[in-house]
């Protein structure tokens, strides 16, 4: 059942958080570009959807923690840290601040564009981080 | 999240809530609950955050964290709300 939990796991993190990595970066280059409010759109809804679709990660997550008895190693409690963390820079930042962007559009050379640039960086830093602790395991003996 | 996603999320929250619950009573097999755990947890957790994003009323958001039923008392409010 490891398994099954595992690739449920994986595969949710792959199609769910894919998306939205690629789409919140494209936002704010295609705003300073002056794209096509339909466009933005389309992206601003591929990051929400998305995003809510992504609960099914941690959830599997601790799920196969549970599962595989590694609910209490230090890597894991720092990646479910991280992964609180990137869903509240998503969720109160980078989603609302596309939804501003979308209701106003900001004028040329404004900052607003830049600002989400910066908090979409830290969410995806903050996802590859936790891919590399769930990759590496520091500390774990469950083998590579 | 559309109406529609919350009605779907609503029925997969009691749906996974039922089977749990007649494994626990019968057969009591590890694989269902520990799949079917989980999937109830999604479940809950969507309806819990469509409701915020489809309404601000506090009572309905309140209703969403009913276990089980929430969804489906909370497509109730929206239904009545919208009839009215």
């Amino acid at each position: 059942m490891t398994k099954v939990l595992l690739s449920i796991h994986v595969l949710a993190a792959i199609v769910a958080i894919g998306p939205v990595t690629v789409a919140a970066s494209m936002f704010p280059a295609r705003v300073r570009a002056g794209a096509d409010p339909a466009a933005l759109r389309t992206l601003h809804r591929i990051c929400r959807v998305y995003a809510v679709v992504g609960i099914v990660v941690p959830v599997f997550g601790l799920a196969t923690a549970r599962s595989l008895g590694v609910l209490g190693d230090a890597w894991l409690i720092v990646s479910i840290g991280l992964t609180a963390l990137a869903a509240t820079v998503l969720g109160l930042l980078v989603l609302p601040r596309q939804q501003r962007i979308l209701a106003a559009p900001p004028d040329r050379g404004g900052r607003a564009p830049a600002r989400l640039a910066m908090y979409t960086g830290t969410f995806n830093l903050l996802w590859v981080a936790v891919t590399v602790l769930m990759i590496v395991r520091p500390g774990s003996t469950t083998g590579a | 999240m559309s109406v529609r996603a919350l009605r779907i999320a609503a029925g997969a929250e009691l749906v996974t809530l039922a089977v749990l619950l007649v494994n626990l009573a019968t057969a009591h097999w590890p694989q269902v609950s520990s799949l079917f755990g989980p999937a109830h947890g999604c479940a809950y957790l969507f309806v819990v955050i469509g409701t915020v994003r489809l309404s601000t009323a506090a009572r309905t958001r309140v209703m969403a964290l009913v276990p089980g039923i929430g969804g489906l008392l909370v497509l109730r409010r929206l239904g009545r709300r919208l009839s009215a």
